[in-house]
């Protein structure tokens, strides 16, 4: 039916991985709501207790690096997009 | 350096044995742990003093991750824990030297590392329950839980590798950025928070979720 020259299918292909690269790092916003939580309710843990500081902070820490994950996968996916992988 | 092998070997006119850069820093990395624990180690005494205090401080303080989870089988699964935990976190502190490629960077080395956990976890249930208690104990609540409980189970050592992964070259793609923007001094305290806090810390849940999963394993 229509016939496309092979600039513009890598033009369009292109295009579209970087805008769909864009989108898919709206998937940083569930991450930042989650930790952002975390931290408050230590914030407040520390305020309730302010001599178990050290732990509380090392708690965090942890809980925090393992829910940052999500986000990370969907910074995966978006350099994958990127590269063309 | 540039991606793509540095040395290939051919076999039959085919293509090998690949050796990329990532292979040649994990061997660089393998010969300082090698180097350094043999120095540690001289002429062990039963009080330490020295850097055997060294190096049983670093032991100490792994064995202390492993044993509030695994209680009664610390010593047991210390090599291996210790072995993941050490190599990732040398890897990642040599990755800060700039021209040096990170070899946790490469989806290759985590996601091995992530199946030889995917392996001996899969013992361990084993070993607890024997081979065909621990598969039925994936239809444990209600049978048609079936498929949910082994993509679950598939699904462990796919987020295990992309969490380094993901961490590590997110890290070095924006350290990269950051270098083409802006002048000298600038970007050493982003590199100092992605090379070292970043990589350091994400060793530690490597070796922190592989021990989480060996104790789920086993209950």
């Amino acid at each position: 039916m229509i016939e496309f020259s092979p600039e513009v299918a890598t033009t369009v292909i292109n295009t579209v991985s970087y805008i769909a690269a864009g989108s898919a790092m709206i998937a940083g916003v569930g991450p930042g709501i989650g930790m952002g939580f975390a931290a408050g309710k230590a914030t407040t843990a520390v305020r309730r207790q302010p001599e178990a500081r050290g732990p509380i902070i090392t708690t965090m820490l942890l809980g925090q690096v393992i829910s940052a994950s999500t986000g990370i996968y969907s910074l995966v996916i978006a350099i994958f997009l990127i590269y063309g992988i | 350096m540039n991606p793509g092998p540095q040395i290939q070997f051919y076999l039959f006119g085919k293509e090998f044995l690949p050796v990329t850069d990532t292979l040649i820093v994990g061997w660089v990395s393998v010969l300082i742990i090698l180097i350094g624990s043999i120095y540690l180690t001289r002429r062990l005494t039963v009080r330490p003093n020295g850097k055997q205090n060294l190096a049983e401080f670093f032991i100490e303080l792994i064995y202390k991750q492993i044993e509030p989870m695994l209680p009664g089988e610390g010593w047991r699964f210390l090599p291996f824990i210790a072995t993941i935990f050490i190599y990732v976190g040398v890897g990642n502190l040599i990755g800060v030297i700039p021209g040096v490629t990170n070899p946790t960077g490469d989806l290759n080395t985590t996601l091995g590392l992530a199946l030889v956990v995917f392996i001996v976890v899969q013992y361990e249930g084993m070993r607890e329950y024997g081979v065909w208690g621990y598969i039925k104990g994936f239809a444990e609540p209600v049978i048609f839980l079936l498929p949910i409980n082994v993509i679950g189970e598939l699904a462990k050592p796919i987020s295990h590798s992309f969490r380094l992964f993901g961490n590590i070259v997110g890290g070095g793609i924006i350290i990269t950025l950051i270098y083409q923007a802006a002048p000298a001094l600038i970007p050493v305290p982003l590199h100092a928070w992605f090379g070292v806090f970043v990589g350091a810390i994400q060793a530690l849940i490597f070796g922190m979720v592989a021990i989480a999963y060996i104790s789920v394993a086993k209950s």
